[in-house]
């Protein structure tokens, strides 16, 4: 609103009484005004030079600061055999929790969850959710998504899901004792999951994250492990055996192919693994092996050139050493040479051998073979191997046919595998391409090796032992005839060791194993077949020795796996 | 001066509304980013599920019974050949 009249063009005159107050207002202090002015303006120029600043800057990283989240599992990363096929893997699940102050009714929330799950238990439940001075109390976890649905459909207050990380085998059983397994938070508690954990190839992560790591190869082929476990699961009933455990191994790289152990265990349940019955017998258990021992005592004898497969040797008279003696069940009423002391398992001829050697010799190549020191595998520690405190000359021909030392079946099939590969000892691996074990954790568990491959005899007695193990199956009188599997040149040696109690051995519960290789003009793979305490039954001609029991069953596995494995039959017998 | 005054108070009040609008977007950008996250965890999720799912339904304990059922058996050592030579 203007006040005064127009006197000229754009000009207004001061009205009466008021000219004095506005000159004195407006011109009392011009040195002010401008100072508040300029005030003003640089009070606006900063705060806008500050805007353009910020908004100019505004393409900056945008950073938020939260408190870091406690990690309640891990995050672990898939488990898939050698071509690829999944054996384990993490997928998301809900666990139910309570908040005890949210909780209207205690007795309601008890009363409906345990119709849901009966196992838990409610007076615990109905004390922990009166404890008011709580927020979080887990109740269930690794639901199934039709559970969750149907605590949600409860509506009960107080009650929240919250999605964890659960270990998944689709494969169900299969190669459970090697899977090993994991607790509820998801850290691995036993087997190759095991090692994920010490090698740090786990995230520890809060809630349900997935792990961005690659899966992890391992050495088994699903096909030859379902393959081993089916054929050991139809022995156990053919041959009313106690148990059966089987191992298929690449003799030039040393990954275990197949390993199996029945009664076989869920890795949904890897406590099972404690019980006598479910132990992984290739690997949790010592046994005296019997006479596949002979292998390594024949090989020891061609390697150091005391004998040659021609050599002969008395066996017609029984070995004493002090109060023992020692005799063959069926001795062959002649002197037999080197090989036919292989085929036809003597024993008297074994221990022949041995004491020929001498103590010394024996003990130093079998501490090559790996076979007097603990071995360890990504998949544990095996078994360590039971060594005679006192080993004089009862001992040293015991051992040579398989009594008075005890190892794990995987360390025996270790060390037999370097007498057909071409004479160099290979570290056992459960890792495609190998190579699981840290150096140092290698030298440290395996005698005098860094994981590099070691010669422990010559070519020519690798040579010669696989041509003794192939006479054994494919000529007429060998104990593992029946292991021939048709076109696949299987050779092998068969052990029927009788098992101590009592501080007696007992001539009817025996451990009956077969020692396979095949294709033996140039041996790739190993098998080993153990059968614990089969019985006379008709399919084993009433007898419970490894030629009637194990090697037949050696001879299903070949005829499954070695088309799975790229080994072609053939019609007629290579040329070595 | 007034009109430095009112230019001012213009720019400041358009910076103003500049940096909320940028702010505003930077938070919208945010919750599209972090709905996709979700969206992407949720992803991987049924990827894993439908993995094992997968997995358990080819696993040979249940394959072998089902090719027995339609006639399957191993095949006999007569039956392979090399593939070089098959075709010969």
């Amino acid at each position: 609103m203007q006040h005064g009249v127009m006197i000229g063009p754009g000009r207004l005159a001061p009205l009466a009484g008021t000219g004095t107050k506005l000159d004195k207002r407006g011109g009392g202090s011009p040195l002010r005004s401008a100072a508040v002015a300029f005030a003003i303006v640089a009070a606006f120029s900063t705060v806008c030079g500050q805007l353009i600043r910020l908004a100019a800057s505004g393409g900056g990283a945008f950073q938020i600061n939260m408190s870091a989240p406690v990690a309640t599992g891990f995050a672990r990363p898939d488990l898939v055999d050698r071509n690829g096929r999944l054996l384990a893997t993490d997928v998301e699940m809900q666990s139910l929790f309570a908040d005890p102050l949210l909780v209207v009714d205690r007795d309601e929330v008890v009363e409906k969850l345990r119709r849901i799950f009966p196992d838990i238990n409610g007076d615990e439940l109905r004390r922990t959710l009166a404890e008011r001075g709580r927020r979080f109390v887990w109740i269930k976890r690794g639901l199934s998504p039709a559970l969750a649905q149907r605590v949600h459909n409860l509506g009960l207050p107080g009650l929240s899901f919250r999605p964890e990380l659960r270990r998944a085998y689709p494969a169900g059983t299969l190669a459970g004792h090697l899977l090993g397994g994991v607790n509820i938070d998801n850290a691995a508690v036993a087997g190759v999951e095991r090692y994920l954990d010490q090698n740090e190839i786990v995230d520890s992560v809060s809630g349900a994250v997935q792990t961005d790591r690659r899966p992890v190869a391992l050495s088994l082929d699903i096909g030859v492990q379902h393959a081993v476990e089916d054929e050991l699961a139809a022995a156990i009933e053919t041959y009313r055996a106690k148990a059966a455990a089987g191992l298929v191994l690449d003799v030039e790289t040393g990954e275990v192919v197949a390993s199996a152990s029945v009664p076989t265990v869920d890795p949904m349940h890897p406590e099972k693994t404690m019980d006598a019955r479910h132990i992984d017998r290739l690997t949790g258990g010592t046994y005296e092996l019997g006479s596949i021992f002979k292998l390594l005592t024949v090989a020891m004898a061609l390697d150091s050139g005391q004998a040659a497969p021609e050599s002969v040797y008395d066996v017609t008279k029984s070995l004493t050493a002090g109060r023992f003696e020692i005799k063959d069940a069926h001795g062959a009423g002649r002197p037999l040479s080197v090989a036919e002391i292989f085929v036809k398992s003597s024993n008297v001829g074994a221990g022949l051998l041995a004491l020929e050697a001498g103590t010394q010799r024996q003990r130093e190549f079998l501490e090559a073979l790996g076979l007097l020191t603990p071995l360890r595998t990504e998949a544990g520690a095996v078994a360590e191997p039971m060594v005679p405190k006192r080993w004089d000359q009862i001992e040293t021909i015991t051992i040579a046919y398989g009594h008075g030392l005890a190892v794990a079946p995987l360390q025996f099939a270790a060390a037999a595998a370097a007498l057909v590969n071409g004479g160099e000892l290979i570290q056992p691996t459960f890792l495609k391409g190998g190579a699981g074990l840290k150096r140092g954790a290698t030298s440290k568990h395996r005698a005098g090796g860094d994981g590099a491959r070691r010669r422990v005899v010559s070519r020519e007695t690798s040579a010669r032992i696989a041509e003794m193990m192939r006479s054994n199956v494919a000529q007429q009188g060998g104990t593992g005839r029946r292991a021939d599997a048709a076109g696949y040149r299987v050779g092998g040696k068969t052990g029927t060791a009788e098992i101590a109690a009592g501080g007696r051995y007992e001539p009817n519960a025996v451990i009956a194993s077969f020692l396979g290789a095949f294709p033996m003009e140039k041996p790739r793979y190993l098998t080993l077949v153990m059968l614990f305490e089969p019985e006379r039954t008709a399919a084993s001609g009433g007898e419970i020795t490894a030629g009637h029991t194990a090697a037949p069953v050696t001879r299903g596995i070949v005829e499954r796996i070695a088309p799975m494995l790229g080994v072609m039959p053939l019609t007629t017998e290579p040329s070595r | 001066m007034r009109l430095l005054a009112l230019s001012t108070v213009f720019l400041a009040l358009s910076s103003a509304f500049l940096l909320y609008a940028l702010s505003n977007e930077t938070r919208q950008l945010e919750e599209r980013v972090q709905a996709q996250e979700r969206r992407l965890a949720s992803a991987r999720g049924d990827i894993a599920v439908l993995k094992a799912d997968r997995a358990h339904l080819a696993r040979p304990e249940r394959i072998a019974p089902l090719a027995r059922a339609i006639g399957l058996v191993q095949p006999r050592p007569a039956q392979l050949v090399e593939a070089s030579t098959a075709f010969d």
